[in-house]
């Protein structure tokens, strides 16, 4: 059954946009993630043009983050007040970002910069989660301890200016890196059409020292405010918002999630995350190896010609 | 008694051929199945001197600049080149004839009539001149040198990929004596707005009658209030399709509640 999409202005098949959205929707809740990295070039390579694909991801996050935040927040496992200081940081971000792309967009350059991007983040985070999974893996196999877990505080953490106390994470700390933090991700929303919590999520960790506990609801509470402002900066500025498009995603969606949550409690955190790092790995090289082949036409029409 | 003039002696007319056609559908309404559609020419070719006859059929949809680019590969990276832009590009062209277009007239008529593909009026302005233009700096809308052609040919060629441009040298067919028939097929990615078809009687080598008759292709019902709503007032249209995604989640979330 095909379905003309208003403003990608082509004809997609529904069912099988609303199985993309559900098999990403499962992969994210199963791994706790937006999955925008894997579902834009999904979108991408089912011939839906990239600033479309890109921008309708942000409502799609938008929804599946608010289907997920909505457990952890019962669960009293979202700190609002660090929340609040990385979405501020995100809305900088991402209305920064929205121009950003626009103006990329307008040089030729914006397919370059959403390659690189994948290729660099995609391939970083991929390369070191697949290193400590795999780490973690073997160690059990040996039946070896888990290594004591540096918990020193960066010292240049604190030593920043404009502390705060964030009682819920027990931290006291300067609000300059949550803002940077939050603005970088907000950035990467609005290039890459992702919700940044693969970004987010080791930050907190390993940067900011917050409990686990607290990290991925907060990272939600941050992805819902950036990508809800996302979508509407795009919709706003650049006309590349497809409802239709969103609405198909949203509700496989939100039905793969919930059954993505239940399946994760049958395996191991570590064997999660090795297969997780995989994936990442997977899709920042196929988007980002095109740089470095001849294509097979040298030529590409650009859509918007403004 | 008023003389009468008397009515001149009719004296025959020489015997012109004449061209006639209509379409099956005027208007093609892009709807939320839709995905293409086949339009039907028919028509008439009426020869009282009954010489050999070719019909061309010409449909070209709004005119589109296009901007296009090229991979280059810098320092091992293949990268965009600056984006071309070139004009007189429509966005949707058929050029449907009973035997391929070179074997019907000169290349000077086709050229004149704007028929078939490599006549297009597709160009990068002549004079060559950076410029700023949509607010960015060094856009080249110019002769392209020697590689001029290698990139018009590369417009034509990826217009023909999308389906968007064809030439089809069989596409008219005679069914009777001078009854013709040609499709159109419009893709779903056609652009949106009035469509004009040229239908040409050609006799040797020379176009000695036309018709035009003209197409709509529009967006009806939710199709055209969500396009309309998203370019005319983007703002609002953002924040209820965010507010709906919001909601959705939500729903979701306490739907699916299990604690």
């Amino acid at each position: 059954m095909d379905i003309y999409l208003p403003i990608a202005e082509v004809s997609v098949n529904a069912p099988l946009i609303v199985a993309l959205g559900a098999l990403v929707g499962f992969i994210s809740g199963m791994f706790g993630i937006g999955g925008g990295f894997l579902m834009t070039p999904l979108l991408v390579f089912l011939g839906i043009p990239p600033a479309v694909a890109v921008s309708s991801m942000a409502n799609h996050v938008a929804a599946s983050s608010m289907s997920s935040v909505a457990a952890y927040s019962r669960r009293r496992a979202v700190d609002l007040r660090m929340g609040a200081v990385l979405a501020a940081g995100g809305v900088a971000g991402a209305v920064g970002g929205v121009e950003l792309f626009r103006w990329l967009r307008l040089l030729g350059q914006a397919d370059l910069v959403v390659a690189i991007s994948y290729l660099v983040f995609l391939g970083i985070i991929g390369g070191l989660m697949l290193w400590e999974s795999a780490g973690a893996i073997l160690r059990r196999r040996r039946g070896q301890p888990p290594p004591p877990r540096g918990d020193r505080r960066p010292v240049w953490l604190y030593g920043l200016p404009l502390k705060m106390r964030f009682p819920r994470s027990r931290l006291y700390i300067s609000v300059i890196p949550p803002l940077l933090l939050g603005g970088f991700v907000g950035v990467l929303s609005a290039i890459m059409g992702v919700g940044g919590g693969f970004i987010l999520v080791p930050a907190m960790v390993y940067v900011l020292r917050m409990p686990a506990g607290m990290v991925v609801g907060t990272s939600l509470l941050q992805i819902i405010v950036t990508s809800s402002l996302t979508g509407v900066l795009q919709a706003g500025r650049n006309q590349t918002v497809d409802i239709v498009l969103a609405t198909l995603l949203i509700f496989g969606g939100v039905l793969g999630a919930q059954f993505g949550a239940r399946a994760s409690a049958r395996f191991r955190a570590e064997e999660l995350r090795a297969l997780l790092a995989l994936i990442v790995l997977a899709v920042g090289l196929r988007m980002g190896l095109g740089l470095f082949f001849e294509p097979d036409e040298a030529f590409v029409l650009m859509a918007g010609v403004g | 008694m008023t003389p009468v003039a008397t009515p001149p002696p009719q004296i025959p007319a020489p015997p012109t051929p004449a061209i006639s056609a209509a379409l099956t559908d005027a208007t093609v309404r892009v709807t939320s199945d839709f995905s293409g559609a086949r339009i039907v020419l028919y028509g008439a070719v009426f020869d009282p001197s009954a010489g050999p006859s070719d019909v061309v059929v010409l449909v070209r949809g709004p005119e589109h600049p296009v901007r296009i680019t090229r991979k280059q590969k810098v320092a091992g990276l293949w990268l965009n080149s600056r984006p071309v832009v070139f004009q007189g590009a429509p966005g949707f062209y058929r050029a449907a004839s009973s035997r391929p277009l070179d074997e019907i007239a000169t290349f000077g008529t086709l050229r004149r009539l704007r028929a078939g593909l490599d006549h297009l009026p597709i160009a990068a302005p002549a004079e060559q001149r950076i410029e700023t233009r949509y607010g960015v700096r060094d856009v080249v809308v110019s002769s392209l040198g020697d590689d001029y052609h290698v990139w018009r040919r590369a417009v034509v060629r990826l217009k023909q990929r999308a389906g968007l441009y064809e030439e089809d040298g069989a596409g008219v067919r005679f069914v009777d004596r001078g009854l013709f028939r040609a499709e159109i097929a419009v893709p779903a990615g056609a652009p949106t707005g009035i469509y004009r078809a040229d239908i040409l009687l050609f006799q040797n080598g020379k176009a000695v009658s036309s018709r035009s008759r003209t197409l709509t292709v529009e967006k009806v019902g939710l199709e055209r209030a969500l396009y309309l709503w998203a370019h005319h007032r983007p703002w609002s249209y953002g924040l209820a399709a965010t507010a709906f995604a919001l909601l959705t989640g939500w729903a979701a979330s306490a739907a699916f509640r299990r604690d």
